[in-house]
C-alpha cells in the first residue's frame, strides 16, 4: 500500500467510526458532548478560513453565530418559516454584516483587528440584550428566545433524540472540512496565505490582499451563521449571553491556536483535545471550581505556544507520517517476498 | 520603443524631498542601472514606479499608459514586477509554493500555475530546491527566490532592487549570467545595485542620483569617470582635474 492509499484508508475509517458511533454509544450525555465537540470543530473550521489562512485573528465570531441563530429562530417562531430556510437567510445576513465589518477592519494589523472584532461582537450582544422589539421582530432582550419542541420532524429541524442532531452536525463538519480543503488548494488559498504572511510581497506579485481577505471573511461568516441555527435548534433556547458571548469567540480561537491555525486538521484536533477537558471539568468540578476549564485552556495554550507555535497538528502529522513510512516499508518488503 | 518613462517625478515625505524632478527613460530590451550613495532615493524611486507610494508630482508612463497611483497588484498584472531589497519570502511555505503565488497572476488553475512555476525554477537552476521551506534558504537562494517569484508573473519590465547585496563573488557572477539571460529572453530590466563590478558589466546605461536628483546619465564608462559621480561617492578632493 502506498502512503496515499493508507491516508485515504485511515480517513475513511475515521469517517465510518464517526457514523456508527451513535449506534454503539447510547448515552445521551456522551452524544451531547460529541455533538458539541463537532459543533466547535465546525465553528473553528469556519473561523479558520479567515483566522487561519488569511493570518488575522478575529475574536468576535460569536456575533455571527448569534445572527444566524436569531434570524432563523425569529423567522420560525413568528412566521413559521422552516429553520432550514431561516438558516440560509441568517447566513446571508451574517455575510453582509461580515463584509461591512471587514471592509474597514481587515486593513488593521494584528491586535487592532482582534480588538475591533471584540468591540463589534460585544456591541451586538449589548444591543440584543437591550432591545425587545426590533421593528416587527421580537428579540425579547436578555430573556432570550425559547423554541417550543412541538411538531418535531425533519422539516422543522426539531428532533426528539440526539442522534439526528449528531448526524446533521457531522455532515456539516465534513462539508466544511472538504470546503476548506478545496479552498486551501485553490488560487484563493495561495493568495490568502501569501497575503497573511508577507502582504507587501504578495501585493507586488499581483495579489489584491484586501480583496482576498474580504472574500475569506464573507465565506467564514456564512458558514459560522449556519452553525448558529443548528445551535438554536439543538438547545431550543438562545439568549445573548449564551450565544454571543466572548467566551464562545475565545474558545473558537483557543481551539484553533492549540490545534493549529491555517491547517485543515488543526480545528478538529483542537476540538478533540479541548472539548472533553471543558465538558468533564464542568461535570466534575462545576460546583467547586467553575471556570476551571478556562484556566486549563490558558495553561495548555501557553505550553503549546512555547513548544509548538504552529499548533499540535504539526508534531502529530509528523508522527503520523513516520508511522506511515514504517508501514509502507513493511508492506513493500512483503510484496517483494 | 520606450517601455517606461518617468517625467519630472517628485516625492515628498513631509518636509523631506526624497525624489526631486527625476527624469528617466527605459527602452524596450535594455538594462538600465540606477546607482547612488546611501539614502540617495533609489528605493523610493522604485517604490513610486511599483505603486507602493503615489508620486507627489510628475508622471510615470509604463508601456504607453499613465500609471500614477495604480496599485501594485494591478501593475503586476500589466507586466511590471519587482523584487525587494530586504527579501520577503513566504517563510513557512515551500519554494514552489512561493513561486506559484506569482504564477497565479495569469491563471486560476492550480495545474497551470504549478507548471509555469516549475518552468521558471528550471530556468534559474533552482528546481532541486523546490520542496525546501523558503525560511530555510540561504541568503543567496532567497534573493534568487525573489527573482523567481517576480519572473513567474511573466513581466515585461522587471525592477531588481539590490539582488546582489550580501552575496559571494561566485554567486554574483552566477546572478549576472542569469540577468543577462533574462534580457536575452526579451525582458527589460531596471536595476539598483551597489556592486560596481556587476552593474558595469550588465547595464546598457546608468543613471546616478544623489539627494533625489539625477547627477549623471550615460554608458557605464562615461558615468564612472564623471566628475559629479566621483564627488558624490568619494568627496570633492578625489576629483582629478
Amino acid at each position: 500500500m502506498t502512503h496515499q492509499n493508507i491516508k485515504k484508508f485511515s480517513l475513511a475509517l475515521v469517517g465510518i467510526i464517526a457514523f456508527v458511533l451513535p449506534l454503539v454509544l447510547r448515552s445521551p450525555t456522551y452524544l451531547h458532548i460529541l455533538v458539541l465537540l463537532y459543533f466547535y470543530a465546525y465553528l473553528t473550521t469556519s473561523w479558520n478560513l479567515v483566522g487561519g489562512f488569511a493570518g488575522v485573528l478575529p475574536l468576535g465570531h460569536a456575533a455571527f453565530v448569534g445572527i444566524g441563530a436569531y434570524t432563523s429562530t425569529i423567522l420560525f417562531l413568528q412566521y413559521g418559516i422552516s429553520p432550514w430556510i431561516g438558516m440560509i437567510v441568517g447566513s446571508i445576513l451574517a455575510t453582509i454584516v461580515g463584509v461591512l465589518i471587514g471592509l474597514p477592519t481587515l486593513k488593521m494589523r494584528g491586535a487592532y483587528f482582534a480588538l475591533a472584532t471584540i468591540a463589534f461582537s460585544e456591541g451586538v450582544r449589548v444591543m440584543i440584550e437591550n432591545i425587545d422589539f426590533l421593528g416587527p421582530f421580537k428579540l425579547n432582550g436578555p430573556r432570550g428566545l425559547l423554541i417550543p419542541p412541538l411538531n418535531t420532524g425533519l422539516a422543522n429541524f426539531l428532533f426528539v433524540g440526539k442522534e439526528p442532531y449528531y448526524y446533521i452536525i457531522l455532515i456539516m463538519l465534513i462539508m466544511a472540512l472538504a470546503f476548506t480543503y478545496f479552498i486551501s488548494r485553490s488560487k484563493l488559498g495561495y493568495y490568502l496565505n501569501a497575503g497573511g504572511e508577507e502582504p507587501e510581497a504578495a501585493m507586488a506579485l499581483g495579489v489584491n490582499v484586501a480583496r482576498a481577505k474580504l472574500i475569506a471573511m464573507a465565506m467564514s461568516c456564512f458558514l459560522t451563521a449556519l452553525a448558529g441555527t443548528f445551535y438554536a435548534q439543538f438547545t431550543l433556547y438562545i439568549h445573548p449571553r449564551s450565544i454571543i458571548s466572548l467566551d464562545l469567540s475565545f474558545e473558537i480561537a483557543f481551539i484553533a491556536l492549540i490545534g493549529g491555525r491555517g491547517s485543515i486538521a488543526g480545528p478538529v484536533l483542537g476540538a478533540l483535545l479541548l472539548r472533553p477537558v471543558s465538558d468533564f471539568s464542568r461535570i466534575y468540578f462545576g460546583a467547586t471550581l467553575p471556570g476551571l476549564h478556562l484556566v486549563i485552556f490558558g495553561v495548555v495554550l501557553v505550553l503549546v505556544m512555547i513548544y509548538q507555535p504552529r499548533g499540535l497538528q504539526e508534531p502529530l502529522t509528523r508522527a503520523f507520517n513516520k508511522l506511515l513510512d514504517r508501514f509502507a516499508v513493511k508492506t513493500t518488503m512483503e510484496d517483494k517476498k | 520603443m520606450k517601455i517606461l518613462e518617468v517625467n519630472a517625478l517628485v516625492k515628498d515625505f513631509g518636509g523631506l524631498r526624497a525624489i526631486d524632478t527625476l527624469d528617466l527613460v527605459i527602452e524596450q530590451g535594455q538594462i538600465l542601472g540606477l546607482i547612488g550613495p546611501n539614502g540617495a532615493g533609489k528605493s523610493t524611486a522604485f517604490n513610486c514606479i511599483a505603486g507602493v507610494y503615489p508620486p507627489s508630482k510628475g508622471d510615470i508612463i509604463f508601456s504607453g499608459k499613465k500609471i500614477n497611483g495604480w496599485k501594485p497588484w494591478n501593475l503586476c498584472k500589466n507586466g511590471l514586477a519587482r523584487t525587494f531589497q530586504i527579501v520577503k519570502p513566504f517563510s513557512s511555505k515551500s519554494v514552489l509554493y512561493n513561486v506559484m503565488v506569482g504564477s497565479f497572476v495569469n491563471t486560476d488553475k492550480k495545474d497551470v500555475a504549478e507548471e509555469k512555476a516549475l518552468k521558471v525554477l528550471n530556468s534559474l537552476h533552482f528546481e532541486d530546491k523546490k520542496d525546501i521551506k523558503a525560511g530555510n534558504l540561504t541568503i543567496a537562494d532567497r534573493k534568487r527566490l525573489e527573482i523567481a517569484r517576480a519572473l513567474a508573473t511573466e513581466p515585461k519590465l522587471l525592477l531588481l532592487d539590490e539582488v546582489m547585496a550580501g552575496l559571494r563573488p561566485a554567486e554574483i557572477d552566477e546572478l549576472v549570467q542569469i540577468i543577462q539571460n533574462l534580457r536575452d529572453s526579451g525582458i527589460t530590466i531596471f536595476l539598483i545595485e551597489h556592486i560596481m563590478r556587476a552593474i558595469m558589466a550588465l547595464s546598457d546605461r546608468i543613471v546616478v542620483i544623489h539627494f533625489g536628483k539625477k547627477i549623471a546619465e550615460g554608458i557605464p564608462e562615461k558615468v564612472a569617470s564623471d566628475e559629479n559621480v566621483i564627488k558624490a561617492y568619494l568627496g570633492d578632493e578625489y576629483v582629478v582635474s
